[in-house]
């Protein structure tokens, strides 16, 4: 069909009308190739004037549509429905800014038309090359998985599943709840952390449409937004989470200790065991490594007590595929070693503690039982908290964790109520951060009760020693050195990336920033998506952070995935993407590295790569690339972006 | 006789480049109208073959403008035609199309100061250059090839 094209003038009232000369544009666009109809109107884009451009596009029967007027970022959507309305594919169409780039900045008139008269004519040429694209859609399921139990990732599936969505909630540990769980009280306003967090973990537990996989693992994933198949180890607990109520007798028959990692170590635990009291879910698990059976041994003492023939030692991994349409990774974060500055005495030193450590032995869950004791059984008269230990340093964690200040602050006001008033607390610090929503309310507090502040340029340069069963400080001031003489210290540590970002990122495809968390797919606009299509991260794998960001940011994941995948829906695909020519495609690969989406695969059978349109965005940098012409970015082909530059100059 | 009215073609982003354009436009501070704009969606979408195409149809001087690194809607297109530039002036330089015809230069949605700042320099520029004749380079080059 020979083209028809309708150009309309926009006048957008004075603003192009009494700047440019308005009908030397139009008789200008009647001259064109192609161009069938132009006309001019004062003000198109208001009802009447969408009204009339409906009439005329029916009317004249355009092909295509030019509207000249102002940028694309204000109406060429309204313009893109007027067509639609006319019965004109939207894509048929192209909006000329003679606006922003003529009217307003041209004083001259006559400069002014001459420079529209381009710009329409580069939007003619490009238009009758317009493809007429569908809005393509295809089928996805509306089931999350959420990885990682803690704060951030019980919220996401508590929200999605509020909302009728099935979730997968997969924990790597035997138990839930994450590292706050574990507090005594969370700050700023020092509420129980457990109260807090246990209705939570109950409804995880129970709600029917959250199914909690603890002891597991992602081991797999292919797929993309809407469709991803995960495949999951579930490792055996070798205890039947239906039989067992934790009546702790296998715990007492086995003949094994090992150190407990849910108390950091402080205590022991045994290889049949629930991490900590109260810990949900309230079951038992085998830490096979270290049972004896593993080794060889024929030990069955747990099983012989057990009075519900709960314990099955043949119980083997199960490895499941799981579909989801989406993922948030909330793999929450790792404890800097603070073995690696030597100098703050760290492992070395009895009365030397890090943060979590600190929380465990105020935590009435704890090894002490909330009793704030050092390790000989007396209590501590004064204790010094060493800030930023490991943060903002360029060998470690160049950044600020951002929450090890009041974790100090609460601990001062946790050690005086714990262990007395008058214990003396010091703080040795670079900077405080109290930047949080009443968070100011801790540090003052501090100041106020006596807590003494020592600054130093970097506390990393701290030197603790042990002496009379307490430890010595030398903390480096301007022009020498003080020294300080407490019965602990507890080392305030860098938030680390989970060890297990790097592993899921390459899994998932995601990247890593610098500092090995997880990358948004933008810092301030796209804070908790990734590049990846229908992956979201919330919590410290996204980067440190407390609890309320964390939930925040878990929240936020959900309505993002609320929003995009629905259920019952099929999912829209963008119209602007990138295609490859099957049969100009080399194979040549140039393009898969290119993508950030990862939205192109290579099909190994046909050596030729292939674009997957539901991941990708549109940029267009697999086109610029490709050296056969064969990757094209709809919309922003090689062939309209010529015919426009030739449009432009000649 | 009339000043030499050079032509420029300016490659801009549709995210920050663009929308600078937009705010320029907003301000009403006049700028040459020399600078006839092609949208794209993301600087990486700038291959050179668009940019020759625009010296081949007349162009006198091309701008490419992007988001400030760190700030792509893409994450990161804007590095990848930071290396397209790199090669591309090089091979220009090979074609005799002189250094200060080409330029790349990052603009938030923001900038629309800078903006009228990056046109007005480049047409000053390329008015300082002189019109634009490819095939009279071709031929210039020629007896340097046959010494080769």
């Amino acid at each position: 069909m020979k083209p028809k094209i309708g150009v309309f003038v926009c006048e957008c009232g004075p603003n192009i009308g009494e700047r440019l000369d308005v009908p030397e544009l139009v008789k200008f666009a009647q001259g064109l190739d192609g161009v069938g109809f132009a006309r001019s109107h004062r003000l198109p884009c208001c009802s009447d004037g969408k009204k009339e451009m409906v009439e005329d596009i029916k009317a004249q029967q355009l092909t295509h549509v030019v509207v000249a007027g102002c940028s694309p970022r204000d109406h060429e959507a309204t313009f893109m429905e007027v067509c639609r309305e006319a019965g004109l594919n939207p894509h048929l169409f192209q909006m000329v800014n003679i606006r922003e780039h003529c009217a307003w900045v041209i004083p001259d008139r006559q400069e002014a038309t001459e420079k529209a008269k381009a710009l329409v004519r580069a939007g003619v040429r490009r238009v009758v090359l317009h493809e007429a694209l569908e809005d393509r859609t295809i089928d996805c399921v509306s089931d999350v998985m959420v990885v990682g139990a803690g704060p951030a990732g019980m919220e996401a599936a508590l929200v999605l599943a509020h909302k009728g969505r099935h979730v997968t909630l997969l924990e790597k540990s035997p138990v839930i709840g994450g590292h706050a769980v574990r507090y005594e009280d969370l700050f700023p306003a020092m509420e129980c952390a457990a109260c807090m967090l246990e209705p939570k973990m109950e409804e995880v537990l129970h709600r029917h449409n959250i199914t909690l996989l603890t002891c597991a693992e992602v081991e797999d994933v292919v797929g993309f937004f809407g469709n991803f198949t995960v495949k999951v180890r579930r490792h055996a607990r070798r205890v039947d989470p239906a039989a067992c109520i934790w009546c702790e007798e296998c715990s007492k028959a086995c003949p094994v200790s090992v150190p407990n990692e849910f108390h950091e170590g402080l205590a022991p635990r045994k290889a049949i065991y629930l991490p900590y009291p109260g810990a949900l879910p309230n079951i038992a698990a085998i830490d096979y490594p270290n049972c004896l059976r593993s080794g060889g041994q024929d030990c069955h003492a747990c099983a012989d007590v057990c009075p519900f023939a709960a314990i099955h030692y043949d119980e083997t991994d199960v490895v499941t595929d799981v579909h989801v349409g989406s993922v948030v990774l909330a793999v929450g974060f790792d404890l800097f070693d603070c073995r690696q500055i030597p100098n703050l005495g760290y492992g070395r030193i009895a009365e030397v503690y890090n943060n979590l450590e600190f929380e465990r032995l105020l935590s009435v869950t704890g090894p002490s039982e909330g009793k704030l004791v050092m390790k000989n059984g007396q209590t501590p008269r004064s204790v010094a908290f060493v800030h930023c230990v490991g943060s903002r340093t360029p060998r470690f964690a160049p950044y600020c964790s951002g929450l090890c200040c009041m974790d100090a602050f609460k601990f001062s006001h946790l050690a005086r109520k714990k262990a007395s008033k008058d214990i003396q607390c010091f703080d040795i610090y670079r900077d405080l951060v109290a930047a949080g929503k009443g968070y100011h309310g801790l540090l003052d507090e501090q100041l106020a009760e006596g807590t003494e502040f020592i600054r130093t340029r970097d506390p990393n340069q701290v030197t603790v020693e042990a002496a009379n069963g307490g430890c010595q400080l030398t903390i480096p001031q301007e022009g020498g050195s003080r020294k300080l003489s407490v019965d602990m210290v507890v080392l305030a540590a860098a938030v680390r990336p989970s060890a297990d970002a790097a592993k899921l990122a390459q899994l998932f495809g995601v990247s890593i920033d610098a500092d090995g968390f997880f990358s948004e797919e933008h810092g301030r606009l796209a804070p908790v998506s990734t590049t990846i299509g229908g992956v979201f991260i919330a919590g410290c794998a996204q980067g440190p952070k407390d609890v309320q960001a964390s939930v925040a940011q878990a929240d936020a994941a959900a309505g993002k995935i609320l929003g995009t995948l629905l259920q019952g829906e099929k999912l829209p695909l963008p119209a602007i993407t990138a295609h490859a020519d099957a049969e100009l495609c080399g194979g040549c690969k140039t393009c898969l590295s290119l993508c950030p989406y990862k939205a192109i695969h290579y099909v190994e059978t046909e050596k030729r790569a292939e674009v997957n349109e539901a991941l990708c965005k549109g940029c267009g940098t697999c086109a610029a690339a490709c050296p056969t012409n064969a990757m094209q970015s709809r919309q922003f082909t090689r062939d309209q972006l010529f015919a426009e530059i030739e449009g432009l100059l000649s | 006789m009339k000043s030499f009215q050079p032509r420029i073609v300016g490659f801009l982003c549709n995210w920050c480049s663009y929308a600078a354009s937009d705010a320029a436009g907003g301000k009403k501070q006049p700028y040459p109208a020399n600078f006839r704009v092609v949208r794209v969606m993301c600087s990486g979408r700038i291959e050179p073959q668009l940019v020759l195409k625009a010296f081949a149809e007349g162009a006198d001087g091309v701008a490419i403008l992007g988001c400030h690194p760190g700030d792509c809607h893409y994450k990161e297109g804007n590095y990848k035609a930071l290396r397209r530039f790199a090669a591309l002036k090089r091979m220009l330089d090979q074609l005799g199309i002189e250094e200060g015809r080409l330029i790349l230069e990052w603009v938030s949605a923001a900038e629309g100061d800078k903006f009228i700042e990056v046109v007005r320099t480049l047409c000053d520029k390329v008015k300082a250059l002189g019109p634009l004749h490819v095939a009279r380079v071709a031929q210039d080059r020629e007896p340097r090839r046959n010494r080769l």
